[in-house]
């Protein structure tokens, strides 16, 4: 039978077989049938990741450690310098570098990377059977199937990684997928730059995440997420490791678009649908709440690093929850609610408690369902209205497109959090982790008002994703002229993966909330060992005010966003009036302006002073450059006329060259 | 007063021995001598070119049967270098041969045949001789040939106005140098002590009396006569090797004569005068070294830098060549500075095996882009533009690309074996300079017998030497330009034969060869470098410059 190690190392080698073998046969062979491979290796990843996921849970239920590691190749082995090492001892004792710099090219298996596994195989699994319907007859058909199976294994090797280099690695490899599958229709000019706008906006992230395990590494001598977490113990509470977090927080922002690193999010939206679900809002972008996961050993010993977290968190929760109001195109309104559901999942994070941790990667679970069917859906849109993607020009689309309406209606319900759909769970856990840390823990007084954001917050999710469903899918019906004739449901291909999704964004939070099993397999990963059971017991949802609140809070919503787009474009005028009274429609629908703002003061004095510089190479350097290469020339210039053809002068010349060579040597 | 003094019992072993050891040069005159008569009553044409071949061939057999001997006493010396350059002067003879095999218009033919296997001859008994006279009577072999071949072949006002700038300033510096030796052969009778068995031209005669001239005040009058000869000889030999300010008839005489005697001009004269060279002041007069490499560095660096930035404007393909010819002296007159710089122990060594390492990978370079440039010429028809090679990478793919590679090698760029040729001197100036600067570039430094001070000068020298490859290099390159860069003017039909296309790619193969691999080049060069001092090849290998052998 297979064991988790071979599991471990299926999973990633499939979709990498898959992926190499779609790129070398794709356009000379498999043509329409590229999506073969991929679509069957991802499949086959995610039967091996749900079977591995039964496994670990076995072993859970048998009380023996759930932890299997793989080692695959010793990558780096640089042997310790003893000088060195007592060198650092001088200088900061207890901090030695006498360790050895080795990097394995392992994986590891623990709950925590049991979870994300299945969460990305699966996803990943109906995305790519929902691209072989909607990439039909793309040019590219065989290399956005490529791409696909580059990514699964990247992100699946990202999430097993058990070193900090490894991990860089295959974070560096998710986001050069994303730029790849962003930029994926590259003669698209916009398309080109989101995909440029994404790499630069992560490259400041990673700077971050790679002095991040720098200082990890002078700090402990090991870049081993075990070993680290080992020595992060016994010197609980040092400078250092605060630092260490808010490095590492930095890398998160980039990758999971956390304000002030999120404006490539948005942009990204121009890539492929399936890639803006895959990618862009189940799995990718989760990979910065992974890394916090991982490292929480390291977050919880500093308090101002949580704080740090939660604050990241509930402002982007916040201000993304505001942008998606007023924004027009679908994508972007799913892509803001994206960050703002990162943020919750920040915000949960930055609690620092086992209840909270769990939540978040709760919350991971199910927006993961939800937020993939609600792009799936869109992309169905889309696909029959001809690429027209803004809600202003659609409307009534329910009778036309029952499957895609339907499924788009749980989504909306699963994010809103209704009961019994699963972000009414996740979403609660949430609020629940904040609403009991500032009861208990320091820095109370700020997770008060981020307990109030987040409350808010919620109020924003049904609103803003209520305003698109009710614009695309009732009132009169508009279809926009470039649809023609095929204004009608997406075919089977794309739907079947439609209604799987809307099952599970259904079906998967109260399965695991009412059986709480998913914090209790979660809990046993060591990376959340030290947290304990901060709550005296393992943390429930459902806690009844809680609940009762936030349900009231979303009727409110839904009934607001009913009211003001169903009646008519006139109330939704006068609620923009109203709200920019005080200047915040503008706000929001300007994004905050961090376009503007980041294009005045990063991008224009950058590009100034590269034109500079350009002048300056251009005109002094080079002129420098060429004096010097004239001067030779010069010289010879001055020479010539010696060479004058006379062979008296040529002998007389001859004959001073030996009295001077004479003359030098004598005296 | 001293006399010519030939022992009455060596005269025997001279007459056998001797003629024997000289028998690849003498089958050489011989058949050279046979094709002047011959050619007076019968054109042969091409019949003398094959003739001259087998001469070659029979000379190269000859040679190839008495490898194993060596011979230290007498007029003669056959040591590893006189091998090394006998060797090099059939295998040039042998190229040459084919460069020149197309038949003159204007007859002749014969006579150019005859005058080439000279040159030849005259080469190989350079590298033989161990005695003033007879060193001299070998140069001359060389010259006076050319002399003729200055002639033949064309007949307008340029080639009558090169030949007779080339005879007037030969004819000078044969004068030069002949005035040296006479003040080595007064160095050598006058401290001369009884019983030696040298007579007072042999060059073991003038190192005995440098040797024993020490100190004293005779010693000191020695010395200022031996600085004097030095000079002389080495002004006489800077001629042949085209050294500033011996080389101003370079320019002109290549402009006007062919690309096969340019080519002559630039291996034959200049290979014999280095060899002559080493002979005189690294062989002969070693206590001398001191005052020697100061002349050679100085007259080295003035020589590269004034070629090449005269080079830098010219625009006709020989010229360029010349200037060329001359930089690339400059070069190897460095080399020449670092062997005479050197300890008596190993830094000659290196000096050397680069010396000669650079003369072939010069020569094959040289003699590639001549014989391209022939070839691509016709009976009536020569190229001499640059711009005339406009485009030639496209309408004559091979022929352009064989140019690139030699003028490729000749810059120095890697993987061709110019590149490890312009290593080697660079590096070993380097090494010369100093062991802080040794150890930056990761040469164990070998030489520190210098006196405080002068080792900058090698640093220094191997900078300007740099320097100077990356201004020669715009000039290469320039060609490289045309060849690819520029659209052709004129088609050039090339009627050149085969013989110039042959002796082309072969010197090209061997440049890419000798780039890719160039271990054995530089194993037989250092095994030559051996010879001067120690005369057993044996310990040669034995004792190898390892730098860079080691890793090849």
């Amino acid at each position: 039978m297979l064991d988790i190690k071979t599991l471990l190392i299926l999973i990633p080698a499939l979709p990498l077989v898959a992926a190499v073998l779609t790129a070398a046969l794709g356009a000379p062979i498999l043509r329409t049938r590229s999506h073969l491979p991929v679509v069957a290796a991802i499949a086959l990843s995610s039967v091996a990741s749900l079977l591995l996921l039964a496994r670990m849970q076995e072993q859970a239920g048998q009380g023996r450690g759930g932890q299997e590691t793989v080692s695959l190749w010793r990558w780096a082995d640089v042997a310790g310098d003893g000088q060195n090492a007592a060198r650092q001892e001088a200088l900061s004792p207890g901090h030695s570098l006498s360790r050895d710099f080795r990097v394995d090219v392992a994986l590891e298996a623990d709950s925590l990377t049991a979870a994300m596994l299945a969460i990305v195989t699966c996803i990943s699994t109906l995305v790519a059977i929902y691209s072989i319907g909607y990439m039909r007859g793309d040019l590219g058909y065989w290399r956005f199937f490529s791409y696909i199976g580059l990514f699964v294994f990247s992100m699946t090797m990202l999430v097993s990684a058990t070193n900090l280099v490894l991990l860089y690695v295959f974070w560096e490899a998710v986001g050069l997928c994303s730029y790849l599958l962003i930029g994926f229709w590259y003669e698209r000019p916009a398309a080109a730059d989101a995909g440029k706008k994404a790499f630069l906006v992560n490259r400041i992230g990673d700077v971050g995440l790679a002095l991040g395990i720098f200082l990890i590494w002078t700090t402990y001598g090991t870049v081993d997420f075990r070993e680290v977490f080992a020595a992060a113990g016994n010197s609980a509470g040092d400078w250092r490791t605060t630092v260490i977090c808010l490095l590492l927080l930095a890398g998160a922002c980039g990758k999971s678009a956390q304000v002030p690193l999120h404006v490539w999010l948005p942009d990204a939206m121009e890539g492929p649908t399936p890639v803006s679900a895959l990618i862009h809002a189940a799995t990718m972008v989760t990979a910065g709440v992974y890394l916090i996961a991982r490292c929480m050993p390291l977050f919880a010993t500093s308090v101002t690093a949580q704080c740090a977290v939660a604050t990241v968190g509930g402002v982007t929760a916040l201000l993304g929850g505001i942008i998606a109001v007023t924004q027009t195109d679908l994508k972007r309104i799913l892509a803001y609610s994206t960050i703002s559901h990162l943020g919750y999942m920040f915000l949960a994070l930055g609690t620092g408690t086992l209840l909270g941790v769990t939540a978040g990667m709760f919350h991971l679970l199910t927006h993961a369902f939800f937020k993939a069917l609600l792009f799936l859906a869109a992309g169905s849109v889309m696909h029959a209205m001809g690429g027209v993607i803004d809600i202003r020009r659609l409307g009534g689309l329910r009778r036309r497109m029952p499957v895609t309406h339907w499924t788009f209606l749980v989504g909306c319900l699963a994010i809103a959090g209704v009961w019994p759909l699963s972000g009414f769970w996740s979403k609660d856990a949430i609020v629940l982790a904040v609403q009991q840390r500032y009861g208990s823990g320091a820095a109370s007084t700020l997770f008060e008002a981020l307990f109030v954001t987040a409350t808010f917050g919620v109020l924003l999710i049904d609103f803003y994703m209520f305003r698109p469903y009710f614009l695309v899918f009732w009132g009169k019906e508009r279809i926009p002229a470039v649809a023609g004739g095929h204004a009608q449901e997406s075919p089977r291909v794309m739907t079947a993966p439609l209604i799987a999704l809307a099952l599970g964004a259904a079906g998967v939070g109260a399965y695991f909330a009412w059986t709480g099993s998913f914090a209790r397999f979660l809990a046993g990963s060591p990376s959340l060992a030290g947290l304990g059971p901060a709550m005296g017991e393992l943390p429930r949802s459902g806690h009844e005010s809680i609940a009762l609140l936030s349900t009231a809070i979303t009727l409110v919503g839904i009934v607001l966003a009913a009211f003001i787009y169903l009646g008519g474009p006139q109330r939704a005028a006068r609620l923009a009036r109203a709200m920019n009274v005080i200047g915040l429609y503008s706000l929001s629908y300007g994004k905050f302006f961090f376009d503007p703002l980041y294009h005045a003061l990063v991008v224009w004095p950058l590009l100034g002073a590269a034109r500079l510089a350009a002048w300056f190479d251009r005109r002094v350097i080079d002129g420098l450059v060429d004096l010097f290469g004239w001067l030779p020339a010069l010289v010879g210039a001055a020479l010539r006329p010696v060479q004058g053809g006379l062979v008296q002068f040529y002998a007389l010349a001859m004959m001073l060259g030996l009295l001077a060579m004479l003359g030098l040597l004598l005296m | 007063m001293t006399r010519f003094i030939v022992p009455r019992s060596k005269l025997h072993h001279m007459t056998t021995a001797t003629l024997r050891l000289l028998m690849p040069e003498i089958v050489l005159v011989a058949v050279a001598v046979a094709i002047y008569l011959a050619g007076a009553f019968w054109n042969g044409r091409r019949a003398w070119s094959w003739i001259a071949g087998a001469a070659l061939l029979a000379s190269a057999a000859i040679l190839w049967a008495q490898t194993s001997e060596t011979d230290a006493g007498g007029p003669l010396r056959i040591d590893a270098l006189a091998w090394f350059t006998r060797w090099l002067a059939l295998g040039l003879g042998a190229l040459l041969a084919l460069l020149s095999s197309r038949p003159l218009t204007a007859g002749g033919t014969s006579e150019y045949v005859g005058s080439l296997l000279l040159t030849v001859a005259g080469l190989m008994l350079v590298a033989s001789a161990a005695d003033l006279v007879l060193l001299f009577v070998a140069l001359e072999l060389i010259s006076i040939p050319t002399y003729l071949l200055l002639y033949l072949g064309r007949s307008d006002v340029a080639r009558r106005e090169s030949a007779a700038k080339y005879f007037f300033l030969s004819v000078l510096s044969s004068a030069i140098l002949l005035y040296g030796f006479s003040f080595l052969c007064g160095v050598a009778g006058f401290a001369r002590s009884a019983g030696t068995p040298h007579a007072i031209t042999e060059f073991a005669a003038v190192h005995a009396a440098l040797d024993g001239a020490s100190g004293a005040g005779q010693g000191i009058a020695l010395t200022a006569f031996a600085k004097l000869a030095m000079v002389l000889v080495f002004a006489g030999l800077s001629f042949r090797v085209t050294a500033v300010p011996f080389h101003f008839y370079a320019p002109d005489v290549y402009q006007g004569t062919t690309h096969p005697n340019a080519a002559l001009l630039s291996l034959v004269p200049k290979a014999a005068g280095l060899v002559a060279m080493v002979r005189i002041l690294v062989d002969a007069m070693p206590a001398m070294a001191p005052h020697a490499w100061q002349m050679v560095l100085v007259v080295s660096l003035l020589t590269m830098t004034v070629a090449n930035v005269m080079a830098l404007w010219q625009d006709d393909f020989r010229r360029l060549l010349a200037y060329s010819s001359i930089s690339q002296a400059g070069y190897m007159l460095l080399a020449l500075a670092v062997a005479l710089a050197g300890g008596r122990e190993s830094g000659e060594w290196d000096g050397l095996a680069t010396l000669w390492f650079y003369v072939v990978v010069y020569a094959l370079a040289t003699l590639g882009a001549f014989a391209i440039a022939e070839h691509l010429g016709g009976p009536n028809r020569r190229v001499d533009g640059i711009d005339e090679l406009a485009g030639l990478g496209r309408t004559r793919p091979m022929a352009g690309a064989m140019m690139a590679v030699c003028m490729l090698s000749l810059t120095g760029v890697p993987p061709l074996a110019g590149f490890w040729g312009k290593l080697l001197v660079f590096g070993g100036a380097l090494n010369t300079g100093a062991g802080v600067v040794g150890q930056i570039v990761n040469l164990p430094s070998q030489v520190n017998n210098l006196p405080h001070g002068t080792q900058w000068w090698f640093i220094a020298a191997a900078v300007i030497g740099v320097l100077n490859a990356a201004v020669a290099a715009a000039y290469y390159l320039r060609v490289v330009a045309m060849l690819y860069f520029r659209t052709p003017s004129t088609t050039l039909r090339p009627e050149g034969g085969r013989g110039p296309w042959f002796a082309a790619v072969l010197c090209t193969l061997l440049l890419i060869a000798a780039g890719v691999y160039p271990g054995p080049l530089l194993r037989t060069t250092t095994e030559a470098a051996g010879g001067p001092r120690e005369s057993t090849a044996q310990e040669a290998t034995a004792s190898m410059p390892s730098i860079f052998l080691d890793h090849l």
